[in-house]
C-alpha cells in the first residue's frame, strides 16, 4: 500500500479543493471500494479525500421527490421510510447490496462510483483497456459474468451498481459539483458506454469533480418491479436483475421504463422490452413478452449465453412483480 | 474383559460434550498463529512468480534492500531454474511492518524468461502441446481390471457411455498457510499453523539443517487445514532463513491470493465410462478412461468405480500435468470425485431399468458388513428423509420451481496407529494429560480430556490437556481422519496405567486388593460399594511428593477402521434462472465408538456445507490464455454463506464393540453427488461435471427440451 495523504474536509468547497493536486487524489466514501483497489495494487493515490462528512441526508423536494446525499449510508437508504414507500426498487436493491457490514458502512455516492468487479480489471497481473492497457482479457479468456448487452465496444465490463438500476429507471439525477460550479446529469447520461477514449472511467464524472446527491424525481402513478437473480443467496454479485417503472392508465401500461443490470457495461435500458410493455395490459403474457423483446439485443460473448436467459426471466419476473403476480 | 478396553456403561463417552475451548474461541481469546506476536517481531512476504512457467533469468534484491524498514532478504529459486506456476516462491523480503514488507516485496527485481505454458486439461492433452514437463505432460497413472468385460458387456440389456467430471477447487482455510518464527542462538521456536506439530519440527530441521531437538514447534489453535497443512513449506522455512538473518522474530501468514496459488487444491477428475447393466438392475460391466490434473507435476488418483459392485470391469487413468498449484491431500482424497463419476451414473442405470434409485443402490452392494452399513443406512435413511414421497425424474410440479431428491453413498479408512501420551497424577489431585497431538478444529483437545475424564471418574474439567505441541508424546500428523482413532487409545492406556498406580496407593487404606477398585463419580471406591471410598482429591493426598508419572501408548483393540454413510439431499432448481439451492440434507454416518457426540456431529455438518460448496459454488479458475487464476480472493471464489446453508439432519450409528475411528473426512464425500442427483431428479436433465453452476443446469435443461437424450 502507496503512502498517501488524508484530507478530511469539511464542506462541498472544501472536498473540491482537495481534488485538486500534481498527483492523484481519489474520493473515500465507506471504503468498500477504494481500500480494496489500492491493497491490491489497482490504484495507488497520492492522496485520499474522506466525502462521508459531506450530505447524509434524505430529504423530500418540493415538487414531491426526493434528494439523497451521496454520504447516505446503504444501511440508512433501505431503511428510510418515504424512499420505501416512493422508489420500492430502491429500496429493493440497497437490501440486495453486499452483506449487512458492507451495508453498515458502504455509502450511495460509493455504490454508484465504484469501479468494476470484473476479475481481469481487479487482478494486477491483468493490464487491460481499464489499467491502460490494450486488450480485454475476457474476449478470449474467462467471461462467463461479463456483459451480454454493449459489446461493441473495447471493454466488456458489466457496470457494477446496484442502485444505478433503479435511479436510471426512476429517471433520477445526480448533482455533481466541481470549482467550476455545479450541474445536474441525468442518471441516465451519468454512465458512458466504453470507447478507446473513455475506457478509463465509467460515468461522465471529471477527475475534480463530486457527486453529492441522487435526486429524485415524484414517481408519479407508477407501478415498479424489481428482481435480481444471483447465484448464491449470501453475498453474491447478481448474475442480472432488472428494474421496470410502469405509469398506469388504469390496468394499461401508459409507458415503461426497463433497465438491466449486472449485463452490460452501462445501466442498459431496454427500449425492446419498454415498446413490449407499452399500451399492453399489466399481466403474466406481457411480462413474458417484454423479457423476450428484452434480449432480443443480447450478444453474449464466448462463456456467457447462459446470461440471456437469466436476463429474460429478471425482466418478466420484475414486470411480474410490479403486476403483483408471484413469480416463483 | 481385556485390560485396556472401552467402558461397558460409560458415563461420558457418546454424551453431547461442548467444545473445550468453544468460549475461548468465540470470545477470541483464543490465539492462532496468525494472532501470535512477539517483542521486536517483523514481518515477512514471499515474491512469487505472475507466470505459469518461466525460467528465473536474474533476482535482484538491492532496491528491496534499501526500502524502508527492510530487515532481510532472500533469493529462494536460484537463477537458471524454472518457476512452474503462478504463485511459485522465488524471493523473499522481511519489514518491520506488513505493509512494507509488501511494498519492499514487489521492488526485488526478477527477470523471468517466458516459457510455454498449459492453463488447462485440454491444452496439455492435445496433439500439438508444448512439451512443458521433461517426461510427457500426460503420465500413465493406476490401471485395473477385473472379471470378464465382453461377457459383462454381452450380458447388459443397457449400456450408458457418458463423460463424467469434477473440477479443481482449493482448501480456501480460513486461517492462511503460516508461522512465527523466532531464534535463540540455534533454537528454532515456530509458531506454526499446522495438522503435524511434530513432523512440523521435524521438517524445519531438515531443511535448515539442524538437530531436530533444537526445534519447537507450536499449535494451541489452528484455523482449518483440511490436508494442506502438513509441514512448514516453502513459506515456513523462508520464515525461519528470513528471522535468522534478521535476528528478529518473523511472522509471515501466507494472504488469500497465495494461499489460493499455492498451499493445494483438490485435482479434477475426469472419466470417459461405459457401463452396463441387465434388465434385471444387476450391474455386469464398467469401463473407465480417466484423467485428472494435480497441476504442474502430482498425481490426481481416485477410487472408480466407487463402492457398488461391478464384477467385470476396466479401469485407466492418467494424470495430466498443467502449469499451476500442486494439489494436496483435501478432505477424503479421491473420493468425493470417485462418488460423484460413479453415483451420477448409478441413477441414469437405475432409469433404464425404471428401478428406484435406493432400490437399484441395495441390489448392487458388496456384501454388508461392520464397516459397511450401506444397507441398514439405505432404509432407514429413506423413511427419514421422506424417500416415499420422490416422484420419478422430472418434478411434474407446473412453474419453474422444480424439487428433487437424491442419494448417494461414501466409504472410509479412519484407523489408528503408534501414538503416545503421558500422564500425570498430582498430589493436589491434578491430573495432567499430555500428548504431541494437535487440535485442527475438529475437538481433539476435547476428546482427550473426555476419555482422560470417563477413566478417571472426573468430570472433563477435572483434567488438564496438554497439546499442540512438539516437545509433547509423539504423535501423527492429523490427516487421513486418524486422530481420534490414534489419540484415545494412548490417553486410555496412559489413563488406565496411572489409575492402577493411584489404586495400589489406595488400596491399602480401604483393606482391599486394588484390583477391587473403580473410580467413578470423582470417586475411588470398592467395585459395588459406592460408600465405601474416598474422593479423587483424597485418594491423591496418598500420592506423595513423586507424583504418578506414567506413559502409554496406541495399543490394538481400542480402534477400529472403515467406516460408511449415505446422504440424501433435497434441492429446488429454478429452470428459468438454472439456479440450484439445497433445502435439506440427511447424513448418516459411523465411526464406531462415539467419543464426544456434539464434535463428531460437528465434523459432519462442516462436512456437508464444504461438500455444498465443491457442489454448487467453489472452482478455481485460471484464465485459459495466461495461465494465471482469475478468481484468487473469496468474492469471485464462491462460497456458501448462511442462507445457502440447508437443514441438515445428523444421524451418527454409535457403534462401541468396533472401538475409535475418524470421522473428519467420509461426511463430505457424498453430499455433492446426492445434490446433483436431486437437481437431475428434479428437472429430469441430467448434469455430468461439477460445479453445478447455472449455465451447465440452464444447458442440460436446454438439451432435454429439445428431445435430446438427457
Amino acid at each position: 500500500l502507496k503512502a498517501f495523504a488524508y484530507v478530511n474536509p469539511a464542506s462541498e468547497k472544501e472536498a473540491v479543493a482537495a481534488l485538486k493536486t500534481d498527483g492523484t487524489a481519489m474520493l473515500i466514501g465507506g471504503g468498500q471500494d477504494l481500500l480494496a483497489r489500492m491493497k491490491d495494487y489497482i490504484d495507488s493515490p497520492e492522496r485520499v479525500v474522506n466525502v462521508k462528512g459531506l450530505d447524509a441526508t434524505i430529504a423530500a423536494t418540493p415538487d414531491g421527490g426526493m434528494r439523497i446525499g451521496s454520504a447516505v449510508k446503504i444501511i440508512d437508504l433501505f431503511e428510510h421510510a418515504q424512499v420505501a414507500k416512493l422508489y420500492p426498487a430502491v429500496n429493493a436493491a440497497a437490501i440486495e447490496i453486499g452483506t449487512p457490514q458492507i451495508r453498515n458502512q458502504a455509502t450511495v455516492g460509493g455504490n454508484i462510483n465504484q469501479r468494476p468487479r470484473c476479475w481481469y480489471y481487479r487482478n494486477e497481473e491483468f493490464v487491460c483497456y481499464k489499467k491502460g492497457g490494450s486488450r480485454c482479457f475476457a474476449v478470449n479468456g474467462e467471461n462467463q459474468y461479463h456483459a451480454i448487452f454493449g459489446n461493441e465496444g473495447p471493454s466488456h465490463i458489466v457496470h457494477p451498481s446496484s442502485l444505478a438500476v433503479p435511479l436510471v429507471a426512476y429517471g433520477a439525477k445526480f448533482r455533481l459539483v466541481s470549482s467550476a460550479g455545479e450541474r445536474e446529469v441525468a442518471a441516465a447520461d451519468y454512465f458512458t458506454r466504453p470507447t478507446l477514449q473513455n475506457v478509463l472511467k465509467e460515468n461522465v464524472l471529471e477527475d475534480e469533480e463530486i457527486l453529492t446527491h441522487v435526486i429524485l424525481p415524484p414517481p408519479g402513478n407508477v407501478k415498479t418491479g424489481h428482481y435480481e437473480v444471483r447465484y448464491k443467496a449470501s453475498h453474491d454479485w447478481p448474475l442480472a436483475f432488472t428494474t421496470v417503472v410502469l405509469a398506469m392508465n388504469g390496468s394499461t401500461i401508459q409507458s415503461a421504463r426497463v433497465v438491466l443490470g449486472a449485463v452490460a457495461p452501462i445501466p442498459w435500458r431496454s427500449k425492446p422490452a419498454e415498446e413490449a410493455l407499452t399500451g399492453k395490459p399489466l399481466n403474466e403474457m406481457t411480462a413474458a413478452a417484454a423479457g423476450e423483446a428484452a434480449v432480443t439485443e443480447a450478444a453474449p460473448m464466448s462463456g456467457n449465453a447462459y446470461k440471456v436467459q437469466i436476463a429474460k426471466t429478471a425482466v418478466k419476473r420484475a414486470v411480474m412483480n410490479a403486476a403483483g403476480i408471484k413469480t416463483v | 474383559v481385556a485390560k485396556y478396553s472401552w467402558p461397558e456403561k460409560p458415563a461420558l463417552l457418546g454424551t453431547p460434550i461442548k467444545r473445550l475451548d468453544g468460549p475461548d474461541k468465540v470470545t477470541g481469546r483464543a490465539r492462532y498463529s496468525y494472532d501470535i506476536n512477539r517483542p521486536g517481531m517483523i514481518y515477512g512476504k514471499v515474491v512469487r512468480s505472475p507466470y505459469p512457467h518461466a525460467r528465473v533469468v536474474s533476482v535482484d534484491l538491492a532496491a528491496a534492500q534499501k526500502a524502508p524498514g527492510v530487515k532481510a532478504a532472500m533469493v529462494y529459486r536460484e537463477p537458471g531454474t524454472q518457476v512452474m506456476y503462478q504463485g511459485d516462491p522465488v524471493a523473499a523480503v522481511a519489514a518491520d511492518t506488513e505493509e512494507r514488507a509488501r511494498d519492499a516485496a514487489r521492488l526485488v527485481r526478477v527477470r523471468y524468461e517466458p516459457l510455454p505454458h498449459l492453463a488447462n486439461v485440454e491444452q496439455a492433452m492435445a496433439a500439438d502441446a508444448p512439451p512443458v514437463f521433461p517426461n510427457g505432460n500426460v503420465r500413465a497413472g493406476a490401471r485395473d481390471e477385473t472379471g470378464d468385460l465382453a461377457a459383462g458387456f454381452a450380458n447388459a440389456a443397457h449400456t450408458v457411455d457418458e463423460t463424467y467430471s469434477t473440477h479443481v477447487i482449493t482448501h480456501v482455510c480460513l486461517e492462511t498457510h503460516g508461522c512465527v518464527c523466532e531464534w535463540d542462538g540455534e533454537k528454532l521456536t515456530a509458531w506454526i499453523s499446522t495438522q503435524a506439530v511434530i513432523q512440523s519440527a521435524q521438517q524445519f530441521a531438515q531443511a535448515l539443517g539442524i538437530p531436530q531437538s533444537n526445534v519447537h514447534c507450536i499449535t494451541q489453535y489452528m484455523g482449518g487445514g483440511f490436508g494442506s497443512k502438513f509441514g512448514p513449506d516453502a513459506q515456513g522455512i523462508i520464515c525461519a532463513k528470513l528471522a535468522k538473518q534478521a535476528n528478529a522474530p518473523v511472522k509471515l501468514m501466507l494472504d488469500r491470493k497465495e494461499e489460493h496459488l499455492d498451499t493445494g487444491n483438490r485435482p479434477s477428475a475426469t472419466a470417459h465410462i461405459r457401463a452396463g447393466v441387465s434388465s434385471d438392475g444387476t450391474l455386469t460391466a464398467f469401463e473407465a478412461d480417466s484423467w485428472g490434473t494435480g497441476g504442474a507435476g502430482a498425481p490426481s488418483g481416485f477410487p472408480l468405480p466407487y463402492i457398488y459392485n461391478f464384477p467385470n470391469r476396466k479401469r485407466v487413468h492418467k494424470d495430466v500435468y498443467i502449469n499451476a498449484g500442486l494439489q494436496r491431500a483435501m478432505r477424503a482424497p479421491g473420493h468425493p470425485q470417485g462418488c460423484f463419476l460413479t453415483e451420477i451414473l448409478m441413477d441414469e442405470l437405475a432409469d433404464h431399468v425404471k428401478m428406484d434409485p435406493v432400490a437399484f443402490r441395495l441390489r448392487n452392494l458388496p456384501p454388508a458388513g461392520p464397516n459397511a452399513m450401506w444397507a441398514q443406512y439405505f432404509r432407514d435413511g429413506a423413511k427419514r428423509f421422506g424417500w416415499d414421497k420422490r416422484h420419478a425424474t422430472g418434478d411434474p410440479t407446473p412453474g419453474p420451481i422444480k424439487t428433487g431428491i437424491g442419494v448417494s453413498a461414501h466409504r472410509w479408512g479412519g484407523a489408528g496407529r503408534g501414538s503416545h501420551a503421558h500422564v500425570d497424577i498430582l498430589s493436589d489431585g491434578t491430573a495432567v494429560v499430555k500428548c504431541g497431538t494437535q487440535d485442527i478444529g475438529t475437538g481433539t483437545r476435547t476428546i482427550v480430556a473426555i476419555v482422560a475424564a470417563e477413566t478417571f471418574g472426573l468430570p472433563v474439567s477435572g483434567v488438564k490437556v496438554e497439546i499442540g505441541d512438539s516437545t509433547l508424546p509423539f504423535s501423527g500428523g492429523s490427516g487421513g481422519s486418524t486422530t481420534a482413532a490414534s489419540v484415545t487409545p494412548a490417553i486410555r492406556v496412559a489413563c488406565i496405567d496411572a489409575l492402577d498406580a493411584l489404586f495400589a496407593k489406595v488400596a491399602p487404606t480401604l483393606g482391599v486388593p486394588p484390583a477391587d477398585l473403580v473410580a467413578d463419580g470423582g470417586r475411588i471406591h470398592v467395585k459395588g460399594n459406592a460408600s465405601k471410598g474416598v474422593s479423587w482429591k483424597d485418594a491423591c493426598k496418598l500420592i506423595g511428593t513423586e507424583p504418578i508419572a506414567v506413559d502409554g501408548q496406541w495399543q490394538d483393540g481400542l480402534s477400529g477402521a472403515g467406516t460408511s454413510g449415505v446422504q440424501f439431499a433435497e434441492a429446488s432448481v429454478d429452470i428459468e434462472t438454472g439456479i440450484v439451492r439445497v433445502t435439506r440434507i440427511l447424513a448418516m454416518q459411523d465411526c464406531g465408538l462415539i467419543v464426544d457426540k456434539l464434535t463428531a456431529e460437528s465434523q459432519a455438518y462442516g462436512g456437508v456445507i464444504a461438500a455444498i460448496n465443491f457442489a454448487l459454488f467453489e472452482d478455481r479458475i485460471l484464465d485459459r490464455v495466461t495461465g494465471q487464476m482469475v478468481n484468487p480472493n473469496m468474492e469471485w471464489y464462491l462460497l456458501a454463506g448462511m442462507s445457502d446453508v440447508p437443514n441438515i439432519d445428523i444421524v451418527l450409528n454409535n457403534m462401541p464393540e468396533r472401538g475409535v475411528i475418524g470421522i473428519g473426512e467420509p461426511p463430505t464425500v457424498s453430499t455433492a453427488s446426492a445434490i446433483a442427483n436431486a437437481v437431475r431428479n428434479a428437472t429430469g436433465a441430467t448434469i455430468r461435471s461439477l460445479p453445478l453452476h447455472p449455465h451447465k443446469v440452464l444447458a442440460a435443461i436446454e438439451q432435454v427440451r429439445a428431445g435430446g437424450t438427457n
